[in-house]
């Protein structure tokens, strides 16, 4: 009998994993329902009716095999890999409890208070010791989740922590890494910048200058056409070979060396501005994220960030949408170099040039007050 | 009415420039209509403490300056007063106006228009003969030493136009000023004018609307008699008179009938407003885009502002349309467009296959819907135009007559071969740009300021190579949120900006998710968050999710309240002029032993031979801390223009309609 039923939860299992889909990271995240089960081929064929089939659902769920769950609808049962219901045996009564816990919380992890808590072990030493046990077994281990920066959480040793759990890319240790995304939304700039304009000379002088005269800018015009501008279509013209792109425009910064270069809004209708999928390649392929490979929606949400700073923009032309550079005749040139920070002209206004703009005791200040404007010494600086 | 939406500041500061200008008297009286409202000679005696004949004398100079209504009842025979800060304020304008006058209309019209500011209002046939009278001195002063300009208050300066020595006639005189009236600069002056909308309003209760519009629509009259031959006369003439060339080889359109001499004028500072804005307009396309693109955009203005009397058009005001507002075509711009600009610089070359014409030509009918903000605003619109399936195909055919003279051809019967790409750029290389590929590359700068996210121009229709119009509504919004986002980038850093985007773009945010959005630590948003809401750029909104309202059962929602914001900036700013006037005021008093000296009539114009070393020194430092101060009062007026007055504000409660 045993040994029937043994072969039954074999074949009831197998079938269920038959019917799981997709890679195995996500597979095992089905579950199945009683109408589920009672569907398989299987239980038709070998007539298990309803008594039996839920005999051996227990008994599967006591091998950690299936795991129960709660649904809407009524109970659920969802598979556990059979590698990872290994892991239960030879285990203790307490430690089973811990562990199946942590199990079950995934990717996210759970709070050691909570999980104490939830098992009801209220001895600290005893709890402590079940811990270190599977710590030693290398079954789980510790971290400490961003939401709450003191929690010390535990995880399964085979699993990373989710991303809601680690923050995604943008944390190390638990810490956000500023300096990381600086870097980040400064190289995506740049990438923008570069796609997303024109790159001339001025001729000596200011650019300024050669624009407003109508003579001039022909020599100009003639010139750029035989030297820069040959040699940055021939660059534009293979913007599918990203890495190319990486190394030609440092040899150029260094050719014209010496005249000033500008760079130039692109004409409307422009179809190549950088694309978020451009973007996450040409990072890729740069190779300066550490290892972690950033996906599209991390990058999107560099390019956010650079959007809420007013410094890029999306532009939609036809059906790509792609990113450029506000203000693009004001930017630098040149490339973003790590470890520096990169300038950018301020606009200014009335406002934030006089000393009221940024006067810590502008709301006192009045005739006859304890600050005006006779006495005031940052009109007394503005004015030396 | 005027006075209901007075700020304190702005009060003080309309009393500092009259003040500033016209002298104790007349300011006093003005503070007083200011404070108490509208009253009668007798009220304004006993609260001034001051004699009635004194009184007189002081209304009598803000009547003549345009600074006050007055409003004379018909059955009790009483007239009252009534302050118009509006006025009072465009003085600090005064300076700017005619230095845009002087740039687009030439010396002749800077001298004319500076003559009537100066007395507020004035007859043609007086204006004639100040204008000859004060020219005929420079005209002598032309070998000898001409006047130093000693940068007087407001820095209008005698005409310095020393160079000019051509005699002018009455009649090129009365030639600009008609000029100057056809344009909307100056307008001829009815008594009812000086009275205030409110009055108007009760005495023909019904008919409001109409009143006040036949009233300006008087006024405009001549305006538009003089229209046809100074505006849209041929362009050699316009151009002639815009460049202010004296040597006319024409007669004077104008016989001295159309204007009589008896006829008032006073400036128009709604007409000139717009001149303002749209230099100002201008600068925002140098800053955004680059300096050849300013200018088209420059002449698309001038060309626009034809059909624009002011910046704010009166809501009661149904004549004028929202949704179709004035538009001009490419030839019409082209017209304007300065020879000396160079329309073949300023965008990038890339090759004919990576423009998508189809968009870049792409004809948008109507102003786009969304609340612009820049960075959400116009998604939806540029959505709902329909694009070809094979855009592709469309794209490389379009893309070569880009590079031809335009699908629309050039009127010079340029015939280009079907793949002429190359050998067009390499005519104009050789014996320089035709017109027509002038004009094509016009239309270029053209779509690039329309394809723009900040909505400069709106592409909004195909009749002659083009149809364009400026949406100002949109625009000066943005503006508005450009100067407001300087400010904050200048006081919170980069970070304090980008979280105020993400508020302005998002609406309500909870305290929680801003963090994530923003990328930085949850400690630096929540100082710089506070430190905004100290500053009063944020609020915040406290909901309690249970009864006991403990903190931690509470969410927090930031926003960015723009009404309240742009309303407290505005208010700053009239501070810290009032501040820079008063500071001025100070500085004069230190230095009054010299300034004293200074104004005796035997030193004037030859400080520096009259005044000892160690005296000289001092003025000159006076002067340089003088123009310094007024340098930056007027950059605050630029900043007072983009939020009060280019545009009415969404609730538009900022400034009464003034005629």
């Amino acid at each position: 009998m045993d040994d029937k039923k043994e072969l039954l939860k074999d074949q009831l299992y197998q079938a269920c994993e038959e019917k799981l889909e997709g890679p195995d990271v996500t597979a095992y995240s089905r579950s199945f329902s009683q109408d589920d089960l009672q569907s398989l081929s299987i239980c038709r064929e070998l007539k298990i009716d309803l008594k039996a089939l839920m005999g051996l659902v227990q008994s599967l769920t006591n091998d950690r095999r299936f795991i129960p769950l709660q649904s809407a609808s009524g109970p659920v049962w969802r598979l556990r890999p059979e590698e990872e219901a290994n892991k239960y045996r030879g285990l203790e009564k307490d430690q089973v409890l811990v562990y199946s816990w942590i199990d079950n919380a995934g990717g996210e992890g759970i709070w050691q208070q909570t999980l104490r808590n939830k098992t009801g072990i209220t001895q600290d030493q005893q709890f402590k010791n079940i811990l270190k046990q599977l710590e030693a077994k290398r079954l789980i281990t510790s971290f400490m989740s961003v939401q709450n920066a003191s929690h010390k959480c535990w995880i399964k040793a085979s699993i990373k922590p989710s991303i809601k759990a680690t923050g995604g890319p943008w944390y190390a240790d638990g810490d956000l890494d500023e300096s990381f995304i600086n870097i980040l939304l400064n190289v995506v700039f740049d990438f923008i910048k570069d796609q997303g304009s024109y790159s001339t000379r001025g001729t000596g002088g200011t650019a300024r200058g050669a624009s407003t005269s109508p003579v001039l800018p022909k020599k100009v015009l003639k010139g750029k056409e035989s030297e820069v501008a040959v040699a940055a279509r021939g660059k534009k013209r293979d913007a599918d070979a990203i890495t190319n792109d990486d190394e030609s425009t440092p040899l150029k910064a260094r050719r014209s060396n010496g005249q000033q270069r500008i760079l130039l809004p692109m004409p409307a209708g422009y179809s190549n501005y950088i694309t978020l999928a451009e973007i996450t390649e040409r990072i890729a392929a740069a190779n300066i994220t550490r290892g972690t490979k950033l996906k599209e929606s991390d990058v999107k949400q560099l390019l956010d960030v650079l959007m809420y700073d007013g410094r890029i923009e999306e532009i939609k032309v036809g059906r790509r949408v792609g990113y450029r550079a506000v203000r693009i005749s004001k930017h630098d040139p040149s490339n973003f170099v790590p470890g520096s920070v990169p300038s950018y002209d301020l606009p200014s206004n009335g406002l934030t040039e006089a000393p009221c703009g940024r006067c810590p005791v502008f709301e006192l200040c009045e005739e006859g007050g304890p600050v005006w404007a006779g006495g005031c010494e940052y009109f007394d600086g503005w004015l030396a | 009415m005027a006075s209901s939406t007075q700020t304190k500041n702005s009060a003080e500061l309309c009393v500092l420039l009259i003040r500033e200008l016209y002298g104790q008297l007349p300011s006093r009286i003005f503070e007083i209509l200011l404070s108490t409202g509208r009253s009668t000679v007798q009220q304004l005696a006993r609260i001034s403490s001051t004699g009635l004949r004194h009184v007189r004398h002081g209304l009598a100079v803000l009547i003549q300056q345009n600074l006050i209504y007055h409003y004379t009842d018909s059955d009790t025979s009483r007239t009252i007063y009534e302050a118009n800060h509006y006025y009072a304020y465009n003085i600090v304008r005064n300076g700017k106006i005619l230095d845009c006058v002087h740039r687009n209309y030439g010396e002749a019209a800077k001298g004319i228009v500076h003559l009537v500011m100066a007395s507020g209002h004035m007859r043609v046939g007086s204006i004639v003969d100040a204008y000859l009278k004060s020219h005929g001195k420079v005209a002598n002063n032309v070998n000898g030493s001409s006047e130093p300009t000693n940068g007087h208050a407001n820095g209008d300066d005698p005409f310095d136009d020393s160079a000019e020595e051509i005699q002018v006639s009455g009649h090129q005189v009365l030639d600009d000023i008609a000029h100057l009236i056809a344009i909307g600069i100056l307008e001829p002056l009815s008594p009812k004018m000086l009275q205030s909308p409110e009055d108007i309003k009760r005495e023909h209760e019904s008919r409001v609307v109409h009143t006040v519009r036949d009233i300006r629509n008087r006024s405009q009259n001549l305006k538009m008699l003089l229209e046809p031959t100074y505006l849209y006369g041929s362009g050699a003439k316009r151009r002639k008179l815009a460049n202010g060339d004296r040597t006319r080889g024409f007669s004077a359109a104008n016989d001295d009938d159309t204007i009589e001499d008896t006829i008032i004028l006073r400036v128009n500072y709604e007409k000139c407003l717009v001149e303002l804005r749209n230099q100002r307009l201008c600068q925002f396309v140098d800053d955004n885009i680059g300096h050849t693109a300013a200018q088209v955009y420059g002449a698309l203005l001038a060309a626009l502002s034809k059909k624009l009397s002011c910046c704010q058009p009166d809501p009661r005001d149904d004549s004028i349309d929202p949704m179709n507002p004035p538009t001009v075509t490419t030839i019409e711009i082209f017209e304007y467009l300065k020879l000396s600009v160079d329309v073949f610089g300023g965008i990038g070359k890339p090759s004919a296959d990576q423009i998508n014409v189809t968009s870049a030509e792409k004809v948008e009918r109507h102003p786009p819907s969304g609340d612009g903000d820049g960075d959400e605003a116009g998604y939806d619109a540029q959505a709902s135009i329909e694009e070809p399936d094979n855009y592709g195909d469309v794209d490389m055919e379009m893309a070569n007559g880009y590079h031809l003279n335009g699908a629309h051809g050039g009127n010079d019967g340029e015939v280009s071969g079907p793949n002429g790409t190359k050998d067009t750029k390499v005519t104009f290389a050789d014996k320089g740009p035709t017109k027509a590929e002038r004009m094509q590359r016009m239309r270029q700068h053209l779509l690039v300021l329309a394809e723009s996210r900040i909505h400069f121009v709106r592409h909004s229709g195909t009749r002659d190579m083009g149809e364009w119009t400026v949406d100002f509504e949109i625009l000066i919004r943005q503006l508005r949120f450009l100067e407001l986002d300087t400010i904050i980038e200048d006081t919170f850093g980069r970070e304090g900006l980008r979280l105020i985007k993400i508020l302005r773009a998002k609406g309500k945010i909870d305290d929680k998710t801003l963090p994530t959005m923003a990328l930085m630590q949850k400690g630096d948003v929540h100082m710089k968050m506070v430190e905004m809401e100290l500053a009063g750029f944020l609020d915040v909104q406290e909901v309690p999710r249970d009864n006991n309202r403990v903190a931690a059962r509470t969410l927090f929602l930031w926003f960015f309240d723009e009404h309240r914001t742009l309303t407290r900036t505005l208010d700053n700013t009239y501070k810290a002029m009032v501040r820079h006037l008063q500071r001025l005021e100070v500085e004069g008093q230190k230095k009054k032993n010299i300034l004293s000296l200074v104004e005796r009539t035997d030193v004037q114009g030859m400080e520096e031979e009259k005044l000892n070393g160690d005296a000289f020194n001092e003025y000159q430092q006076f002067l340089d801390i003088q123009s310094r101060l007024l340098g930056q009062v007027s950059k605050l007026d630029d900043l007072v223009s983009v939020l009060r007055d280019y545009q009415a504000q969404v609730l538009s409660v900022l400034r009464p309609p003034v005629f």
